[in-house]
């Protein structure tokens, strides 16, 4: 394994706006463009900051997001350029807001093309933790997540597992509406709307009541594409409003949460796929034939749905990694699953998969028909998310948007227990008595074998843990990790106090191995010191920016990456063949690391056959 | 009724009917066996129904079905025959209308629920009346329930005006609450007892 630093990876993401030009790029669809949408209503930082979230309610995924965006923020109320909406068209309900370009847009018209990135601490404090090996120099802000992580951790001290469970879904705050300050103070806003302003699905709120509001989106957005230009991202102080397009329908991120671009980006991607998993791209037409469709009736009962999925935006790695993960099984007993779910498919089936929650168990497909990972994250959102799948078997139109998003499929869905469940797919409309037959032999295989009781005992435990690596004699004889590098006290003294004696060897916290051709990633389960929800959604979000940047284009196809800071040393190993991301002890020695990564790989390369499902998988073909 | 263009076309022909094959094999005398579909606006209580009379269950936590349910009971009548009822529960939810005759197609009973308390659910019933009487089998057994009947400081839909529904069109009228399990029971039984038998002859 060679490793280098990121130093000499590309440009930081300020340089990479500078560098777009349309004009000049044909090659680059994404054109950012760079504005303060000052006066959008939504919270000022200082607002948001105090502290004040607990108002809304212990429970609410939403009041545990991380203050994690820095409080220095030099351009908070100042436009410098870009779109400025007027404020009180915003709280009207007519759906007929104005949006006036404001007099610095008028004086400079090019600066939203030419993405001029005003200075804000989301980029520039980011960038400057980019190839900073030699300690912690990041402008994260670590204390206050400290503080925060140990407030709620009194509070309720909840672990994923526990947070998974007990979240409820369905949507919240229905009372709300653009006007009340407990909706502008939400962190992550998401939106569907129409081209013509009507609106279709709103995170927080009656849609109904956000009339005015999506107007608003849509001119926005409507005002560029006019231009002949595409309006993506828009940066207000630390707000990022992401768009995306899809022909008639519009998705809209505002968000203050620090996550990548990239990621938002592909949560609206995700978002948009869940809606033609429920109707088709078939809702095109409607539009095409009444411009003022009003679309919210053909989602009505689905807020469990889209809800789940954004929660799973903060937990689930399969969102970024767009790769499925396994339930760990001793290899016959996945054979003797994919065997028979093979047979299934021989019948006719397209698809047949056992899943348990969302991991697979085993899934085979007809010939030539593969599933896409993201199909399969949203299939299977949809299912949980949906309470009735668990009443008795249900069968129901459902799409595939990768696979084909013009046509529905129709799936057949059964739950052997409360986790481990069947879904059977097909094309025709007439196969339920089939499709309930062909249940009832998996269902005889699982019972024979005993498999459903192995694959309750194997969610019960969890997957690999980073404890429970083998050190390698070699590697132990070696001074290493926290107590030895005592003398950098700038980092937070929580963490490193609970982190004597917990994770893994030489410091390793959680990793993430992830491998390109079986579209299939493992993750250890959380241990000590990454215990709270909380400090495993900042994990991922740093995560996702390895990952972002890893992914961005004209790298080699051999890549590593190491950055460290406050709260982690990060590594990231990219070949051809997988990817790692793995968290250590931020004082962890970064050779020892290098070598444990090489370790994790052997282990997971040991333990392949359970961890992953091997050649049944229709990716193969 | 929204957008026709976002459902599966029921034009296509694939809509073929759900039914088993077992179906074919014709049921004695004595133990009959019947496709039901339920039928009517999201939210009248039509799951609720089923899982009382299958399960003897309530749960008030809304669960709103997607696609439909499929759930079996068989129940003996006073004159000892048995009927097994092969119910499709289907979902109420506007975007799946257009499914709806993958499953009353070859229905021996179709059950349409409302709620007392929504005159705009009894709307909805007087249309799927008509469009069975259109597209249904002529000799299928059809019933009219007023659920939620325990609601009856809120009701809005009289009696009367379920009873002239259905007796304009030869349909069996009960008021029903699956919360209370009230008339649950009656309402198959009396089903059980207008399904045709097979003639002597036939078998
Ligand atoms: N008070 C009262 N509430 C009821 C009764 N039956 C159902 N409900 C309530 O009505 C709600 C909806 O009932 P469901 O059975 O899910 O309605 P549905 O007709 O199946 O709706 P879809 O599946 O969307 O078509 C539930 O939350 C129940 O609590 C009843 O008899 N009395
Ligand atoms: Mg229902």
């Amino acid at each position: 394994m060679t490793t280098s630093d990121s130093s000499s990876s590309p440009s930081s993401s300020g340089t990479e706006s500078a560098d777009l030009n349309p004009s000049s790029d044909p090659g680059t669809n994404s054109e950012r463009v760079q504005s303060q949408l000052e006066s959008m209503n939504l919270s000022q930082p200082s607002e948001v900051s105090d502290g004040s979230h607990t108002d809304y309610g212990g429970g609410d995924d939403d009041a545990e997001e991380e203050e994690e965006v820095a409080s220095a923020n030099g351009n908070e109320g100042g436009v410098s350029n870009g779109i400025s909406v007027r404020e009180d068209g915003l709280a009207g309900a007519s759906g007929e807001e104005e949006v006036e370009p404001s007099s610095s847009r008028a004086e400079h018209p090019v600066e939203m093309e030419a993405g001029e990135e005003p200075p804000s601490p989301t980029s520039s404090g980011y960038d400057g933790e980019r190839g900073s090996s030699g300690g912690a120099t990041s402008t994260y802000k670590a204390d206050d997540a400290s503080e925060d992580e140990i407030r709620e951790a009194n509070v309720d001290g909840d672990t994923a597992s526990q947070h998974e469970a007990a979240w409820l879904p369905g949507k919240r705050h229905v009372d709300e509406d653009d006007a009340s300050i407990s909706w502008r103070k939400r962190k992550k806003h998401f939106f569907i709307l129409s081209n013509s302003g009507k609106p279709i699905y709103s995170r927080y709120g009656d849609e109904h009541k956000l009339a005015g509001f999506s107007a608003t989106l849509q001119a926005i957005i409507s005002f560029v594409e006019n231009g002949g230009d595409r309006v993506n991202l828009v940066k207000a102080g630390k707000h990022q409003v992401v768009f995306l397009v899809k022909g008639p329908i519009y998705l809209v991120c505002i968000s203050c949460t620090d996550e990548t671009y990239e990621y938002l980006r592909g949560q609206l991607d995700l978002l948009y796929g869940q809606m033609i998993l429920i109707l088709t791209k078939s809702i095109d037409r409607c539009f095409e034939k009444n411009a003022k469709f009003d679309m919210t009736p053909l989602l009505g009962g689905t807020e469990a749905v889209f809800s789940s999925l954004v929660h799973s935006f903060s937990w689930n790695p399969a969102t970024f990694l767009h790769a499925y993960t396994c339930l760990p099984l001793p290899f016959a007993l996945r054979q003797s699953t994919g065997s028979i779910l093979q047979d299934v498919c021989a019948s006719g089936v397209l698809f047949a998969l056992l899943m348990c929650r969302h991991k697979v168990v085993s899934l085979s497909g007809a010939q030539k028909a593969s599933l896409h990972p993201d199909d399969l994250l949203l299939l299977s959102n949809f299912v949980m998310s949906s309470e009735s799948f668990r009443t008795s078997e249900s069968f129901s139109p459902i799409c595939l948007p990768r696979y084909n998003p013009q046509a529905f499929l129709h799936a057949y869905v059964h739950f052997f227990d409360d986790d481990t469940y069947v879904m059977l797919l097909t094309t025709r409309s007439d196969a339920f008595y089939h499709l309930k037959d062909c249940r009832i032999r998996i269902e005889a295989v699982l019972l024979k074998s005993n498999i459903l009781s192995t694959v309750q005992r194997s969610i019960a435990e969890g997957g690999m843990r980073v404890e429970d690596l083998p050190i390698d004699r070699r590697l132990r004889q070696k001074p290493s990790s926290t107590s030895n590098q005592g003398q950098d006290t700038s980092g937070p003294e929580r963490l490193r106090d609970v982190s004597v004696g917990t994770g893994g060897p030489f410091g390793l916290w959680h990793f993430m191995y992830r491998s390109i051709y079986l579209d299939q990633y493992i993750s250890s389960e959380f241990s000590p010191p990454v215990t709270t929800h909380r400090q495993q959604k900042s994990l991922y979000r740093a995560y996702q920016k390895l990952y972002a940047s890893m992914h961005e284009k004209g790298l080699g196809p051999h890549k590593t990456q190491y950055r460290r800071d406050e709260n982690y040393s990060l590594l990231c190993w990219v070949t051809p063949d997988f990817e790692l991301y793995a968290a250590f002890d931020p004082l962890a020695d970064k050779a020892m690391a290098i070598k444990m990564c090489n370790q994790v790989c052997q282990r997971v390369k040991e333990l392949e056959n359970e961890v992953f499902l091997q050649g049944a998988s229709p990716f193969s073909w | 009724m929204g957008c026709a263009a976002s459902l599966p076309d029921r034009n296509s022909g694939a809509l073929n009917g759900l039914n088993s094959s077992e179906n074919a094999v014709p049921a004695d005398a004595k133990n009959l066996r019947v496709k039901l579909v339920l039928l009517g606006d999201s939210g009248v209580g039509k799951s609720c129904i089923v899982l009382r009379f299958v399960r003897g269950q309530f749960d008030a936590t809304s669960k709103v079905t997607v696609g439909a349910s499929f759930l079996s009971q068989t129940i003996a009548l006073q004159d000892s025959t048995t009927v097994k009822f092969e119910i499709w529960d289907t979902a109420g939810q506007e975007r799946y209308s257009a499914l709806a005759p993958l499953y009353y197609r070859g229905a021996g009973v179709a059950v349409i629920v409302y709620d007392i308390t929504s005159p705009e659910s009894f709307k909805k019933a007087q249309y799927w009346v008509k469009e069975l009487q259109k597209h249904g089998s002529p000799d299928i057994v059809m019933a009219l329930v007023g659920n939620k009947a325990d609601l009856h400081e809120k009701r809005e839909v009289p009696t009367e005006d379920g009873m002239e529904l259905a007796e304009k069109n030869g349909m069996f009228f009960i008021e029903t609450s699956a919360k209370t399990a009230d008339n649950i029971n009656q309402l198959f039984e009396e089903i059980g007892k207008r399904l045709p038998r097979p003639s002597p002859s036939s078998s």
